[in-house]
């Protein structure tokens, strides 16, 4: 299973998912122009790789501090696909949500996601 | 010299740049031929003190290109005269210059000289016809002129439009910001767009019995964002039309949905795996608003709100249970206005307020909370943005704009914004 690392630029996360420690990271900031055209090939990958894979472990680690309203759309979809990974192989994906301790919109956003996405086991982390 | 040919041009900027081809840069037509030699260059070259290469042509077909430097430096070694005045130029020439036809864009002709080495900036390069028939030559010199007009009449041309767009965007505001004095009594309204024009926007329409108010956060900034404001501007002022609308400011939010929906066709398709990240459609946008829809009766003294993602704060100054007065909000629907995935049927809430005399009532776009500053880079927060209302509400409304925004741009600090802004408050 190849692995899938994606340098960040300022505008645009690092991606670093590595199936084969079953760890995905995504980190920095997020708000290219077209949103859409930067996390299509980022999503396609995921979902290929979820589609292939079953009753396997998987950790998810959010380490975001910003994102525009369009990536916002698109984490949806990210995390939909991982809900869904988990809906068919329970307690199977763990997401760490890492925030700054005084960061509560990060904080917040994430707990919508929590109340939104009830198959992913949900692990808020506050860095001080 | 080429300076002269460049003349201000009104024409657009595809205009500009068919004007602008590898021809217009034609200056030098002096020529050598093969059979001329060494000591004719060296002659020619000391008469005309501004060339800066020579062609060398055969039946009109270029074959290279002598560079004064590379030349008078090589023939200026000993013995060099005795041994090359009387044979051919070719013998210094280089024999691989830079040969390009003469409709070439600058663009193109741009990538092709740095493409080619630092020795073409210097020694020029040849222009040719369609049958490669020698026209003149180029210099990098005045290639770099002419890339430097056209980005700055491209920036000339963009900024004027950018500025009258933003005109245009203000001047839509206007009946707003007059019902807007003429209902309020103490208020401030900051709409601080990142690039002049954007997003974020406002709008407030007087009725008889009260006023409707709403901030507006548009998918999108820059231009994109504010053709978006002017949509949901000119829709929310037509649904308002309707005499009973602006008493549910909930319906008034699913009819925009309705509208925006049908409008831009952003409707989900039942066929569509939503999963399918492979196929995008061309041309189909995902654009909405967030936003905070507001009827405050006057006769009833009472605000109505109805919120996508979209939160507003306010603080009762008569707020006997606590002896200092507490922050409250009312909370949006987590659904934003008009978005493909927003069903179309979907209903936001009301929420009432009972207004008392001196409340103050705040709105805010996300800009402000999301901006990313301070020693952490983290974003401003909510926290820090209630904290702000509540050490500041008693002061005058324009004293407490002053002070948000300074706190905004101190904690923004060195970082670049990220999204435009729109904040409001009021004391009624």
């Amino acid at each position: 299973m190849s692995d899938l690392f994606i340098a960040a630029s300022s505008d645009t996360p690092e991606i670093d998912f590595q199936f084969s420690n079953k760890t995905l990271t995504i980190s920095g900031e997020a708000y290219p122009e077209n949103g859409v055209e930067f996390f299509r090939p980022i999503l396609k990958n995921l979902q290929s790789h979820l589609n292939s894979m079953s009753g396997e472990q998987l950790e998810f680690n959010f380490k975001l501090t910003y994102f525009n309203s369009v990536s916002t759309k698109i984490l949806y979809s990210m995390f939909e696909l991982l809900n869904e990974y988990a809906k068919n192989n329970p307690n199977c994906v763990l997401l760490n949500w890492f925030h700054d301790e005084e960061d509560d919109m990060i904080l917040s956003f994430g707990l919508d996601i929590q109340e939104d996405f009830t198959w992913i086991d949900f692990s808020a982390i506050a860095i001080s | 010299m080429l300076s002269t040919n460049i003349k201000k041009s009104k024409a657009g900027l595809s205009e500009i740049e068919a004007e602008y081809i590898a021809k217009s840069l034609i200056v030098y037509c002096t020529t050598v031929t093969a059979k001329q030699t060494n000591k004719e260059v060296t002659k020619l070259l000391e008469e005309h003190r501004d060339l800066v290469s020579i062609a060398v042509v055969e039946h009109n077909k270029p074959i290279g290109l002598i560079n004064r430097n590379y030349f008078m430096e090589d023939m200026a070694k000993p013995f060099r005269h005795d041994l090359f005045d009387r044979k051919s130029c070719i013998a210094f020439m280089n024999k691989d210059p830079l040969i390009v036809n003469e409709s070439l864009s600058i663009q193109e002709l741009s990538f092709k000289v740095l493409d080619s080495g630092s020795k073409t900036l210097n020694d020029g390069f040849i222009i040719t016809d369609e049958n490669g028939d020698y026209l003149g030559i180029g210099t990098g010199e005045d290639l770099v002129k002419v890339v430097t007009f056209l980005q700055a009449e491209k920036n000339r041309l963009i900024t004027e439009s950018i500025n009258y767009a933003s005109v245009i965007q203000q001047s839509f505001l206007r009946l707003s910001n007059e019902d807007m004095g003429n209902v309020l009594h103490e208020y401030f309204m900051h709409w601080e767009p990142r690039d002049k024009v954007g997003g974020d926007y406002y709008f407030c329409k007087k009725f008889k019995d009260g006023y409707f108010l709403a901030l507006i956060d548009c998918t999108g900034h820059g231009v994109p964002g504010a053709f978006m404001t002017l949509i949901m501007s000119a829709f929310l002022g037509g649904v308002l039309l309707d005499k009973e609308a602006r008493l549910d400011p909930a319906k008034v939010l699913s009819i925009m949905n309705q509208r925006v929906k049908f409008t831009l066709g952003q409707i989900a398709d039942p066929q569509d795996d939503k999963h399918d990240f492979s196929s995008s459609k061309e041309g189909q946008s995902d654009d909405g608003m967030d936003t905070a829809f507001c009827w405050i009766n006057t006769e009833k003294d009472e605000l109505v709100y109805a919120g996508a993602k979209m939160p507003l704060f306010y603080i009762d100054t008569h707020d006997h249970h606590h002896k200092e007065p507490e922050i409250h909000s009312l909370e949006p629907d987590r659904k934003g206005v008009g978005y493909i995935d927003t069903p179309m049927d979907y209903k936001w809430t009301n929420r009432t307020l009972k207004l008392t005399k001196k409340m103050c009532i705040y709105i805010t776009s996300d800009g402000l909370v999301d901006q990313i500053g301070g020693t952490k880079k983290i974003a401003f927060g909510k926290k820090r943005f209630v904290a702000l209302l509540k050490d500041n509400y008693h002061k005058p409304m324009t004293e407490q704009q002053t002070l948000l925004t300074q706190a905004f741009y101190d904690y923004q600090g060195k970082q670049k914004r990220r999204d435009d802004l729109c904040l409001m408050g009021f004391r009624y």
